[in-house]
């Protein structure tokens, strides 16, 4: 089921919010969660009920085997690659299949389809083995808790990802007060004029030119199109996470951060401070550090240490672990190419910025503009990677946004994709891409907060005329 | 060492490290006080203070230190 249908605005919503406050226990409140969060997910495709059951069981089983074991880091190996296994099979298997199959001059192949959400609930599961692995954290005993964790279902599909050590706390002990519902309705519907007003309308634009043969548009065009796949993709996915985060506050539940105005960012490595926060402070605390700790403890980097000194070393660790952590962040979010050769091209802008110092806070405003415009080209480029068909595609493309491309016939030109509404759009889209309508929001005034409110009311109607009448409404994180 | 030595020896390795005479160090310092203390800065200075200490860190401990105090307390108990 999607946030922004009205299925679940109407119906579902409603009634969860009414039967779960009829409640005063706690425990029948998580148990009743859990049961609308299992209606939610096999609402969409209930034969994936299964494979979402099968990674909290593991998850279940395998903690519990942790906590008493004495060979705590093997245990936790062996219900790690459990839970790994579902995802490769479902998510990579056929990718890899077909590139063997390349090697060999032969055609293979295997379709699966997707689970909904696989990624975001293993990548949680991970998270809670890992965490009772470390010691950090208690096994849950609770069954029903555990399965609270992995599937609730503001962020059961398309994340946060919430790490267990973050939120184990609040499944048994968490206030639901009507300031954090009041917030939470709020911050959902924001999250939802987000998507349904700017990520759809962008999106429609986005589709239209990146369907385009290369050679029917000029380089205005692709500019026009890699703009706006970089808008829809982030009111897409910061909308989503916005409501997400809206809907736990709504049953007392604080769901970490996800974005904080990333396209303000001067350099690659303050964009992934900002950007999909819950994926890159995962991949931080679980590989990224386990990496790096154990290449420190490596010969080869005592030996760069011993004759090349301690900046070589740095140098070499910081490569090597960039390298596994960036393959791996891009290879996280498909089975493809493109997606890989867009983990590393962060990856590579992110070596960049170390090893030159690239993006530290400078005085001047000039510098700061330029490392401005630096990153902005960078990950609009890097959108174009994400969101090309292949490789190939995504070459062709950006040598034509460069005018590289010489032999055009440009049947739609400029105008007919920039109509008022496109304006009016992008317009809204760039504006709120700054963090001052944050400081709008909160401004401590019963008067203007009434205003708001009118606004976030008028949001709201739009949206749901917008669903009624539009029927373009993907979520890209889906895929996932 | 007591407290006061660790944290003028860490004080040290992160001036080090980050290659600026002039950070100020306290107990109550956190990364984001630093300028530049990132996720590769932080394995550097965990790998300098480790072999200048000569213990280690567990990796819940690398993950989870919240301030420069908490990596005093953790030092200490492995150095007594």
């Amino acid at each position: 089921m999607l946030f922004s249908s009205l299925t679940f605005l109407f119906f579902f919503l409603p009634m969860t919010i009414i039967v779960y406050y009829t409640e005063t226990r706690r425990i029948i409140r998580n148990m009743f969660l859990l049961f609308a969060s299992v209606l939610f997910y096999a609402w969409g495709d209930i034969r994936y009920l299964p494979i979402l059951f099968s990674t909290v069981f593991i998850s279940y089983i395998g903690a519990i085997f942790i906590e008493r074991s004495n060979h705590k880091q093997s245990t936790a190996a062996v219900f790690i690659l459990l839970d790994l296994s579902m995802l490769f099979y479902f998510k990579y298997a056929g990718f890899f299949l077909e590139n063997i199959g390349l090697l060999f001059h032969r055609e293979w192949s295997l379709k699966l389809v997707l689970p909904l959400g696989i990624s975001f609930y293993t990548f949680q599961a991970l998270s809670y083995l890992i965490d009772v692995c470390r010691g950090g954290v208690k096994a849950q005993h609770n069954f029903f808790n555990l399965s609270l964790y992995i599937c609730f279902f503001p962020q059961l599909i398309a994340g946060p990802i919430v790490k267990y050590h973050d939120i184990a706390d609040q499944i048994d002990d968490r206030k639901e007060t009507t300031d954090a519902f009041y917030y939470g309705f709020r911050r959902f519907i924001i999250g939802l004029a987000k998507k349904v007003l700017i990520a759809n309308a962008s999106g429609e634009i986005a589709d239209k030119i990146f369907a385009l043969p290369i050679a029917e548009f000029d380089a205005p065009i692709a500019w026009l199109g890699a703009m706006a796949y970089t808008f829809q993709i982030y009111y897409d996915f910061s909308g989503y996470s916005d409501m997400a985060i809206g809907l736990g506050a709504l049953f007392g539940f604080r769901i970490p951060e996800n974005f904080n105005y990333p396209y303000i960012s001067k350099s690659i490595s303050e964009f992934w401070r900002r950007w999909h926060i819950s994926l890159g402070t995962w991949f931080k605390e679980y590989l990224f550090y386990p990496v790096s700790v154990s290449l420190m403890n490596s010969r080869a980097y005592r030996l760069i240490k011993k004759h090349f000194g301690k900046k070589t070393a740095g140098v070499f660790l910081s490569i090597v672990a960039l390298t596994i952590v960036w393959g791996a962040t891009g290879l996280w979010h498909g089975a493809a190419w493109t997606f890989i050769v867009w983990g590393l091209y962060n990856g590579f802008f992110i070596l960049f910025e170390l090893l030159t110092g690239w993006g530290k806070t400078k005085k001047s405003k000039l510098l700061s503009a330029i490392q401005h415009l630096y990153a902005v080209f960078v990950f609009v480029i890097s959108f174009v990677i994400f969101r090309s068909e292949s490789c190939n595609h995504a070459l062709h493309y950006i040598q034509n946004m460069f005018g590289l491309i010489k032999e055009h016939t440009v049947y739609l030109k400029l105008p007919y994709y920039l109509n008022h509404y496109n304006i009016l759009i992008f317009t809204l889209a760039f504006l709120f891409s700054f963090p001052i309508f944050k400081d709008i929001l909160n401004v401590k005034n019963k008067y203007y907060q009434t205003i708001i409110n009118i606004f976030i009311m008028i949001a709201f109607s739009l949206s749901v005329f917008e669903l009624t009448a539009n029927t373009f409404n993907p979520f890209i994180y889906f895929r996932f | 060492m007591d407290r006061k030595e660790i944290l003028k020896k860490i004080t040290e390795i992160i001036r080090d490290v980050f290659d600026d005479d002039k950070i100020d160090i306290s107990e109550e310092t956190v990364a984001a006080d630093v300028e530049g203390w990132d996720s590769l800065t932080h394995i550097t200075l965990i790998g300098t203070i480790e072999d200048e200490f000569n213990i280690k860190f567990a990796m819940k401990d690398v993950v989870n230190m919240k301030n420069v105090g908490e990596m005093i307390d953790l030092i200490i108990k492995q150095t007594d």
